[in-house]
């Protein structure tokens, strides 16, 4: 009956446990929805600054009493906070307002004149403030922006038109890079279809060598002079970057360095495709190396 | 920042057509290009009318706290945005007022609520001799 005649806050106000952190909290939530577009984490780190504050109820109250900007509960605490803190002692209160203003690494205009309205209310002269801000901040403390002036807006729309310039410069750079890929990719796997095509040429040449067809030339048959290692062991050696007169340890040496190379954890980053293919590879030289080991006679 | 509407003699929230007018009838040449760069555009307009809420309410809450002359209240912004110091009683008077108020009710009707035994004992106290007047009248 009483209650109706009380508005949210003071209700708020009444309950609250101190009633100096509970109207800081509203300024602050003030601050906060001052920003244009609220963060999460901005509601995050006022969640736990709250916890700080001998408050003793939720937040989300007081958020949607600052929300609606209801000036009446603003004047409520900025008169309570008056006649609490002067000068230093709102020091601490006031490097938090700075840190929530700023935490997106820009001040809204309108927080801006908020933070020097407060600067006032609390008795903190410019020069501390501007002290204060720069300590929190990390720069200094400009002067509010002016949408007033059509040069304002000059400035605005040039700074947005250089930013969607270089975005497209970087878009234009990106596609490049990945034609660039593409490219190269092509240029291996024509490379390993040619190989491949000369391995085969290679097997059938000696097929029809040891059928006895006689029409090999004297190429071939001076490579094949040497004690003929297996025509799949050869093949193995080839996959080694080796030749017929590798001993065991030049194997298993080529071995370790080619795995190192085309091992398809380190091609984890490079995406699904450029992984697939490189553990392709990498199974190629494991089973080139493990037919090599236990086949005696390529020693 | 400028208060344009102040300037050009027009309310906040007129239409495109009367700012027109008065952006036309405007003789301060430096104000009619800032005025029309600003107001004629839609999406400028608006972001300037959210500062300008927010000035005026700020305005409004330095003139009811006595903050009409701060040190961080200058230039423009004060010149358009400042109101003669409003004598309102503060809010907080207002609120130790309504509690006072609420305060001195309930005791009242608590002064009452304990007063209540007392009257009802006197009421049969009174109606009991009522009766027993009756009684003794009705054996005369």
């Amino acid at each position: 009956m009483v209650s109706a005649r009380f508005s949210p806050f003071e209700l708020l106000l009444l309950k609250s446990r101190n009633q100096t952190d509970t109207a800081a909290l509203l300024l602050l939530a003030w601050v906060m929805v001052s920003k244009g577009n609220v963060l999460p984490e901005d509601q995050q780190y006022l969640e736990t600054l709250a916890d700080g504050f001998r408050h003793g109820h939720a937040l989300t109250p007081l958020i949607e009493i600052a929300a609606g900007q209801d000036m009446a509960a603003v004047q409520l605490a900025a008169e309570v906070l008056q006649k609490d803190w002067w000068s230093e002692q709102s020091f601490p209160f006031l490097r938090q307002a700075i840190g929530l203003a700023t935490s997106n690494g820009q001040l809204a205009a309108s927080n801006n004149h908020i933070l020097r309205f407060l600067a006032d209310l609390l008795g903190v002269a410019p020069a501390a403030f501007r002290e204060l801000f720069q300590e929190v901040a990390g720069r200094p403390l400009e002067s509010p922006e002016d949408p007033s002036r059509a040069d304002y807006w000059q400035a605005r729309e040039h700074a947005r038109q250089q930013q969607s310039q270089r975005d497209h410069e970087r878009e234009r750079e990106r596609e490049r890079q990945s034609r660039q890929r593409h490219e190269e990719e092509r240029q291996r796997r024509d490379h390993e279809e040619r190989q491949r095509r000369e391995r085969e040429e290679h097997a059938y040449q000696r097929h029809s060598y040891r059928q006895g067809a006689g029409a090999e030339d004297r190429h071939e048959r001076r490579r094949d002079e040497r004690p003929p290692p297996g025509d799949r062991s050869l093949r193995a050696l080839h996959v080694l970057g080796l030749d017929a007169r590798a001993t065991r340890s030049d194997i298993k040496k080529a071995y370790r360095r080619l795995a190192q190379i085309h091992h398809p954890d380190r091609f984890y980053s490079h995406g699904e495709r450029r992984m697939a293919t490189a553990s392709q590879r990498f199974q190629r030289i494991k089973n080139a190396y493990e037919y090599l080991m236990q086949d005696a006679r390529s020693v | 920042m400028r208060d344009l509407y102040k300037r050009l003699g027009v309310e906040p929230s007129a239409d495109d057509t009367a700012i027109g007018a008065a952006i036309d009838a405007c003789d301060n040449s430096a104000l009619k290009a800032d005025a029309a760069a600003v107001l004629s555009v839609g999406a400028r307009r608006e972001a300037y009318d959210g500062l300008h809420g927010m000035l005026s309410e700020l305005g409004r809450l330095r003139a009811r706290l006595g903050l009409t002359h701060g040190a961080h209240w200058q230039g423009d912004v004060a010149n358009d945005f400042s109101l003669a110091p409003d004598l309102a009683q503060s809010r907080h008077d207002q609120l130790v007022a309504k509690l006072d108020a609420a305060v001195a009710a309930q005791s009242t009707l608590g002064r009452w609520r304990r007063r209540m035994p007392w009257w009802l004992a006197g009421v049969a106290t009174l109606g009991g001799a009522a009766l027993a007047l009756g009684w003794w009248l009705s054996g005369l």
